[in-house]
């Protein structure tokens, strides 16, 4: 950075007591929030993966389509991806560096996407398709 | 001179540090949390096949459904939900501590076996319930 020989003061001493870089107290702040959130909604999932226990496709299909069951199991995912989003960077964050932590947040994202869409389009295609 | 950019002389510290302590319970509870961490975020993979499986047809929810009723589907479904349990109280734990509480030493010893107990015992009665009710 060209800017570090404008001064004599180190990088270290620059950054030094100025907290993380604004937007680390968000990330913090929605790890608790989704946390808090998943508490009720593995209640309800267990509750609507338990129903499915007796039943075949047909079943299955018929629950799962239903209003509640369609609901929770979407709220449950979505929450669920969100949270171990931020936990996988926050894991790539402590062990990998340079390039390869590049690479890795990127294949985090993907994944965390993906896995959301693909997993609330197949509840909503069980409910309406 | 040397450059302002130059590397330290000495290498600072670097997360994670562990080998420095000896380790403890809640030390230990806390290498576990990440692990089952870790596990989970691939076991969504599972969750995501099945959900993908029964919006298809018949024959692609049989594959998922044998395969989660086979011996290895149940061993990495039992797993799956107790890293969830263990994971899951271990975050109630934390939000404890946020809240400002338990960090006296009875208190995160407890708390900690609280946790460790905890999530067995949810695993085996959600098992119990899911063998009854099937």
């Amino acid at each position: 950075m060209a800017a570090d020989h404008d001064s004599l003061r180190s990088p270290l001493a620059k950054v030094r007591y100025l907290g993380s870089a604004r937007s680390g107290a968000q990330e913090n702040w929605l790890m608790r929030l989704t946390s808090a959130a998943l508490i009720p909604l593995t209640v309800a999932f267990v509750w609507v993966m338990m129903s499915l226990l007796s039943k075949d496709y047909n079943g299955v299909r018929a629950e799962l389509g239903r209003p509640l069951p369609a609901v929770i199991v979407m709220l449950f995912v979505l929450v669920g991806i969100y949270h171990m989003q931020i936990g996988m960077r926050s894991i790539i964050l402590d062990y990998l560096h340079g390039q390869s932590k590049e690479w890795a947040l990127m294949a985090n994202l993907f994944f965390a996407g993906i896995l959301a869409i693909a997993c609330v389009y197949a509840v909503l295609r069980i409910g309406f398709v | 001179m040397a450059s302002p950019n130059a590397a330290p002389t000495r290498a600072r510290p670097l997360s994670p540090h562990l080998s420095v302590y000896r380790l403890t319970l809640t030390m230990a509870m806390s290498i576990v949390h990440r692990i089952t961490g870790g596990a989970l975020y691939v076991g969504t993979l599972l969750l995501a096949w099945f959900l993908i499986a029964t919006s298809m047809d018949a024959s692609a929810f049989a594959t998922v459904s044998a395969f989660l009723h086979s011996i290895i589907g149940r061993l990495i479904l039992f797993g799956f939900s107790w890293a969830w349990f263990h994971h899951a109280l271990g975050g109630v734990r934390h939000l404890i501590w946020d809240a400002g509480y338990g960090f006296d030493k009875p208190e995160r010893e407890w708390l900690a076996q609280g946790t460790l107990i905890g999530g067995l015992v949810l695993t085996i009665l959600i098992w119990s319930i899911g063998y009854a009710v099937r």
